[in-house]
């Protein structure tokens, strides 16, 4: 189980994070919404180990992976910047073909376009094992078809594996499809908290009142 | 135009001195920079790609150690080789390799200062996607130095150009001796302090070429290698 208690991210005298109290529960898929500059990827770079925090404390799985906002290209083709976590070419090969990027897989990752080099890296990502999976917006570069590779690999692999998945996003399609829960961000501080479809029906406080009426679809 | 034609006639036919002089300078030069940039990189790319206490101070003192006048490097190598110095049994003041040791002193904390920075500044992605992938901070190290090969190159380029220009340290250490230590600066310095200045402008433009023609070799080498 991950626990927070009392996390806080300052940057000077501006807090972007201040959560009370928040658990996700072991298998959980959550998604954490909120406008830019909520306090999502910090969240999640917290978490991750990529970012400290200034205060509080938070408890994690001993093997946590996450994949950047940013998805990074290596040096060399696709399959080389799969196998570069560790996994083996069948591996790789069998990651490509879910995401089907196998036609990509002697391409050099740096001439991918955006949401081919997003899915190449969720590959990269999915190729080892952990109990913990942070996602920064996994399909923000990716079109509605890439988006539902991503939600369907991602699925699969908590399947797989039992893993807690916890992922920002801007997608109402990612939310409600891939996630059991939904918390909304505003200014650092939680808004609303509960499954996505009760999250947006019933959002609690006005602010996320109006940003559920964005996401209806 | 003296100097160029004095130039072209010690290179052709080329002359025995003058030979030996560029082959102690490029051993010098090659050995320092292999050096300095084999313990420089991977400290350099640690530095820049880890956060840990007191990474503040070590970085002030890599900074003021870039500026280490080249003299007083020298007089130090010299200190600890001297027949008195604690490595005085080594007998090795007055030879290229003290001279190498010399230009390692000067070199390293240039290699590990611009691979800090570079690091720094352009590797953040990586760093953040090593870091996710859950790897060592050496494995983080070693990809940062990879993925950015070909602006760390000028880094190595940046290690070679000082230690083959250089000359305060590794006349004090090396003592400028014939068919021994004389390296193409300390040559240049000798030729002038005797008025031979046409003739030390020439051994001046001998050294842009050797310098010249290793940058452009070197280049061509990474060039061929790159494979985005």
């Amino acid at each position: 189980m991950v626990e927070i208690k009392n996390l806080k991210k300052r940057y000077g005298e501006r807090t972007v994070l201040d959560i009370p109290g928040l658990r996700f529960k072991d298998g959980e898929t959550v998604a954490l919404a909120g406008a830019n500059g909520s306090g999502k990827t910090t969240l999640l770079k917290i978490l991750a180990g990529v970012t400290k925090a200034s205060g509080g404390s938070f408890n994690v799985p001993e093997r946590v992976l996450y994949m950047p906002q940013n998805s990074y290209a290596f040096r060399g083709d696709a399959l080389r910047n799969i196998t570069i976590s560790g996994a083996d070419r069948s591996k790789a090969l069998e990651l490509l073909e879910k995401l089907e990027l196998t036609h990509l897989a002697a391409e050099k990752a740096k001439s991918l376009s955006g949401g081919e080099l997003q899915r190449l890296s969720l590959c990269r990502v999915l190729s080892k094992k952990c109990e913990l999976l942070i996602l920064d917006e996994p399909t923000s570069a990716c079109d509605t078809k890439g988006a539902g590779l991503v939600i369907r690999a991602i699925k699969d692999y908590q399947n797989n594996c039992g893993c807690t998945v916890i992922m920002s996003t801007h997608s109402p399609l990612l939310a409600l499809n891939a996630a059991d829960r939904l918390i909304i961000l505003n200014g650092g501080k939680i808004e609303s908290d509960g499954a996505p479809q009760k999250t947006l029906a019933e959002p609690g406080t006005q602010w996320a009142k109006s940003f559920a009426a964005g996401w209806k679809i | 135009m003296e100097s160029f034609r004095q130039a072209f006639e010690l290179l052709f036919p080329p002359d025995r001195e003058l030979l030996q002089i560029i082959g102690v300078t490029l051993r010098m030069s090659f050995f320092s920079t292999l050096i300095s940039c084999l313990t420089g990189l991977p400290l350099g790319a640690l530095i820049g790609s880890e956060s840990f206490r007191g990474k503040s101070l070590i970085k002030k003192l890599i900074h003021t150690l870039m500026g280490l006048p080249p003299v007083v490097a020298g007089l130090i190598v010299y200190s600890l080789f001297t027949h008195y110095g604690p490595f005085g049994r080594l007998n090795m003041l007055f030879t290229v390799r003290v001279m190498v040791v010399a230009q390692v002193m000067l070199i390293t904390p240039v290699v590990i200062g611009l691979t800090a920075s570079f690091v720094e500044s352009t590797s953040k992605p990586v760093i953040e996607t090593a870091r996710g992938l859950g790897f060592s901070g050496f494995k983080t190290a070693r990809l940062c130095i990879g993925e950015g090969r070909s602006s760390l190159f000028s880094v190595v380029l940046n290690a070679f150009g000082r230690s083959i220009a250089e000359v305060g340290a590794v006349s004090i250490v090396g003592g400028n001796i014939q068919w021994k230590t004389r390296v193409m600066t300390t040559a240049i310095m000798l030729e002038t302090n005797k008025g031979k200045f046409s003739f030390a402008l020439a051994l001046g433009i001998i050294l842009l070429i050797i310098a010249f023609a290793v940058n452009a070799l070197a280049s061509f080498i990474v060039k061929e290698n790159a494979d985005g």
